[in-house]
């Protein structure tokens, strides 16, 4: 069978929609790598590119968002290394520390009524939904997301704005499924208690 | 371990929306849910959070990259 000429699968890709859709991700992830949001952008049109040129031979063996997203990690730890950033890319794969992912002043403690119990219970957010579409919840859900430790919001990214599974991201980042794991734990922590904070006017 | 604390719960919610809990401990945690409110919001809060993150506003894509990408795609058009 004939392969498809390189301008039908062109065609049959809505780069611009494609575009759109992962940008802030793929920014988001280079920026972790390299010194600056200038150079991030130059490692997206660059994986970009990439990805134009190599559309034709996409063989499909795993998912279009994987294949682009795995062009995107190479080039910016590429790009990384070339600057010689300061936190060593091999320290991505460590070990995270042992500690819990909340402060422990919001349990009852072992001398309390009921330890480990809620001292300070969270208060139900009033129609959640609503509240956390408003742009303002939006805006400070993204700040959050970037202000949160690298690794962490390079797991929330993938898992929870962009939809990898589990396999995916541990593959994409070199990670073990347990460091996956309490990366993703932490970092929804963190974004949780900040839209806490938002919800209750803090 | 014969009960969960929300001490805890909240350490679990990861796994727990993972469906990657043992089964004993699965059962715990959904008992507590039975009887502890508060950890019900958190459970909902931590959920709504996740569901906010899916539903993030695209950032705006640079004309520079759109040109870029223009000028490929026109040659190889």
């Amino acid at each position: 069978m004939p392969s498809a000429s390189p301008t039908t699968t062109l065609r049959a890709v809505d780069f611009d929609r494609l575009i759109e859709q992962h940008y802030g991700s793929m920014k988001r992830m280079a920026r972790t790598f390299v010194g600056s949001d200038a150079v991030a952008e130059e490692v997206v049109q660059d994986t970009w590119l990439a990805i134009v040129a190599g559309i034709d031979r996409f063989e499909g063996r795993s998912s279009l968002q994987t294949w682009m997203f795995s062009i995107l990690t190479n080039k910016a730890k590429t790009r990384g290394a070339r600057e010689r950033r300061s936190t060593p890319l091999s320290c991505l794969g460590g070990r995270e520390p042992d500690e819990p992912a909340i402060d422990a002043d919001r349990f009852q403690s072992d001398d309390d009524a009921w330890p480990g119990h809620w001292a300070t219970p969270p208060r139900p957010w009033q129609k959640p939904e609503r509240r956390l579409l408003s742009l303002e919840a939006r805006g400070h859900l993204k700040a959050a997301l970037d202000a949160l430790p690298e690794r962490q919001r390079l797991v929330v990214t993938l898992r929870d704005v962009e939809g990898f599974g589990a396999d995916e991201v541990c593959e994409l980042l070199d990670l073990s499924p347990e460091n996956q794991r309490v990366l993703l734990h932490r970092g929804r922590t963190r974004l949780r208690a900040t839209l806490e904070a938002y919800v209750e006017g803090v | 371990m014969d009960e969960i604390t929300c001490r805890d719960l909240v350490e679990l919610v990861t796994p727990y929306l993972e469906d990657a809990l043992d089964e004993p401990t699965l059962d715990l945690l959904e008992e507590h849910l039975v009887m502890c409110d508060w950890c019900v919001d958190y459970l909902e809060q931590i959920r709504a959070t996740i569901g906010a993150l899916s539903t993030m506003p695209a950032e705006p894509v640079p004309a520079r990259l759109r040109e870029a990408l223009a000028g490929v795609l026109r040659e190889a058009g």
